[in-house]
């Protein structure tokens, strides 16, 4: 059964389908545009486990579309990095199911459909930018996830998501371009838009447009994950945006940048015709001080989305950090923590949103001492919490120490300190989160009493909260699964 | 230089008009001009692949009476239209978004929005 390979078109093609009939199958209450969503992405769900069985039996395999055979025809490939589809089908489900009782009270009742549609839609791209093989479809799920990804910041309508949206687009279009320009190079220079035989075609080619093919890649991605300095964009679209939608976009749709510099850079070593170590040098510093200004900018914020948003800027600063030191340490660590940073920031932004659907608060001030009237949420919350700082055993911890002895494996001891004084910013501020919800009084005692959240709200905050355990007691998991994919990538085509 | 530069001159045309679509995306106020910088940019480098194909002296690649060989290349146009979609729904959508923020502002200058935010 699992072997059976139009499986891989099929994944991508029931939730794209999904996300154009949703309008269609909905009532005005918007409540079966809500099960129609749950019950497409939990077939795509059980699709993306037969599929991470078949690869951890067979290894990577490929299903070529139409029957044109690769290079000519479009493939798409799974491999171990493509199981972090299981992590965009994980938080999707969960955000969607979240969205039953908050979209209603976030959006106007016509817009709901809509909304479940542009969800869909949103991770339909992503996962096609994960499985994808073929260098133009990389650029066009990147589109689609991000065309969705602003129409989904500006959804509740109200003035400020417009305007954080126009400008998430403005950049998001000029990354966009900068990505189809690098395809374009990389296409005039090899003659084939397939990765694989890119990667195999690199070798001898022109040395100064193949790094400026690389650096427009790099370049686009870069916007695409909110580094420094081209992280303007995110903290207004990642706070203004529906909490659902913050989850998905600061967990996972930030971390397609990521994931296209790990694609790309697959092709760069895999050719060993390009030295990146320039590139590298560059990203490693963007990360650090990232890390740090993130951080910093966090510790000032009273809204709780608008910390969260920069927090997310200083955990990407992690990830490119660890890419750019470019030592199997680092690359593993950077690696496991795109999947963990995924799953705490998605606990954080749920958790929060559940606050704020209850309270109506945002602020920091608004919130104090919800701990006693709302214990699950804040609860789980609080495990967020630690676990964005790296406290062991949960799941930040060892991403960090795995980045840290990458800096240190890579004689670059400078990186090992920014990261723990990034960690110790992080620390601050999440102290003074759980500080104001367990140990200050409420603002003024005569409000009416806050409720724990419902149950489609606490249900997935909750799930979230113990992965981020799991995750970090069984670490060794995740580690064992990534190894074998970051040496392959460290290790040239053909040299084994 | 100068010959390379003759020699490439569809390359160098469309890192000019790159460049014109950058400086207007950063440096005007109004929001449909800065759009409009965007879609100057789009032009360049849909240009630039599309001049990828050319093959000197090229045959459009349709088979049939009097279709000889070289041909041009096909496949950067095919890969164009795609990106040309894309650029229309982009465009939509910054458009309407441009429409509600006016609505809502009565502006669409963005010193006058910081301001007002």
């Amino acid at each position: 059964m699992t072997s059976w390979s139009p499986l891989l078109a099929l994944f991508l093609v029931i939730p794209l389908v999904g996300a154009v009939l949703t309008p269609v199958v909905s009532d005005s209450s918007g409540r079966r545009s809500w099960g129609w969503a749950v019950f497409i992405m939990s077939v795509t769900s059980a699709m993306s486990v037969s599929l991470i069985v078949r690869v951890l039996e067979e290894g990577p395999f490929s299903y070529v579309i139409g029957g044109w055979v690769a290079p000519y025809g479009i493939e798409l490939r799974f491999d171990e990095f493509s199981a972090s589809v299981a992590i965009v089908c994980l938080l999707g489900l969960l955000a969607i199911v979240f969205s039953r009782h908050y979209a209603p009270q976030a959006l106007t009742p016509e817009r709901i459909p809509y909304y479940y549609t542009l969800l869909l839609l949103n991770l339909t791209g992503m996962l096609g930018f994960i499985v994808t093989g073929d260098l133009f479809n990389l650029y066009v799920f990147t589109e689609i996830l991000s065309l969705s990804a602003y129409a989904l910041v500006a959804i509740s309508g109200e003035k400020t998501a417009e305007m954080a949206a126009f400008k998430y687009l403005v950049m998001g279009a000029v990354s966009s371009l900068s990505i189809l320009f690098g395809v374009g190079l990389l296409y005039a220079l090899t003659g084939s838009l397939n990765m694989a035989d890119v990667t195999s075609r690199l070798a001898g080619t022109a040395h100064a447009p193949l790094v400026m093919a690389f650096a427009a890649l790099t370049l686009g991605f870069m916007v695409k994950a909110a580094l420094f300095p081209l992280h303007i964009w995110l903290p207004d679209a990642h706070a203004i945006a529906p909490s659902p939608v913050s989850a998905v976009l600061s967990g996972l749709v930030v971390k397609i940048g990521i994931l296209g510099m790990l694609r790309v850079y697959q092709m760069a070593y895999g050719s060993g015709a390009i030295d990146l170590s320039g590139l590298n040098l560059t990203l490693t510093w963007l990360g650090a001080i990232s890390i740090v200004m993130g951080a910093f900018f966090a510790v000032f914020q009273d809204d709780i989305k608008m910390m969260l948003a920069y927090s997310t800027i200083s955990n990407i600063g992690y990830i490119v950090m660890g890419l750019g030191l470019a030592s199997s340490y680092s690359l593993i660590g950077a690696s496991v923590h795109v999947f963990n940073h995924a799953l705490i920031k998605a606990t954080l932004f749920l958790g929060a949103g559940a606050l704020i659907h209850q309270t109506g608060q945002r602020t920091l001030t608004g919130l104090a001492g919800i701990g006693r009237s709302m214990p699950f949420t804040t609860a789980a919350i609080s495990i967020g919490a630690i676990s964005i700082v790296g406290i062991p055993p949960t799941a930040g911890f060892l991403c960090k120490w795995y980045i840290a002895l990458g800096a240190l494996e890579a004689g670059e001891p400078i990186f090992a300190v920014a990261l723990v004084f990034g960690a110790l910013l992080i620390f601050i501020y999440y102290i003074r989160m759980v500080n104001a919800f367990y140990f200050r009084k409420p603002q003024d005692a005569g409000a009416p009493a806050v409720h724990e959240a419902p149950l489609t709200m606490l249900v997935p905050v909750l799930i979230l909260a113990a992965l981020c355990l799991i995750m970090g007691i069984l670490g060794r998991l995740p580690l064992s699964f990534i190894e074998p994919a970051v040496t392959r990538l460290l290790t040239p085509l053909g040299g084994g | 230089m100068i010959e390379a530069l003759w020699n490439n001159l569809d390359y160098a045309a469309s890192v000019i008009l790159f460049c014109i679509g950058l400086y207007a995306v950063i440096t005007r106020n109004n929001l449909i001009k800065k759009f409009m910088g965007l879609n100057i940019m789009e032009t360049a480098v849909f240009a630039f692949i599309v001049a990828l194909g050319v093959v000197e002296n090229g045959d459009a690649p349709i088979m049939g009476d009097g279709a000889s060989a070289p041909f041009i290349n096909p496949l950067p146009q095919a890969l164009i239209l795609t990106g040309i979609v894309v650029a229309v729904s982009t465009t939509a959508l910054a458009l309407s978004l441009v429409i509600r923020i006016w609505r809502q502002c009565g502006t669409i200058e963005a010193d006058e929005l910081r301001e007002a935010e």
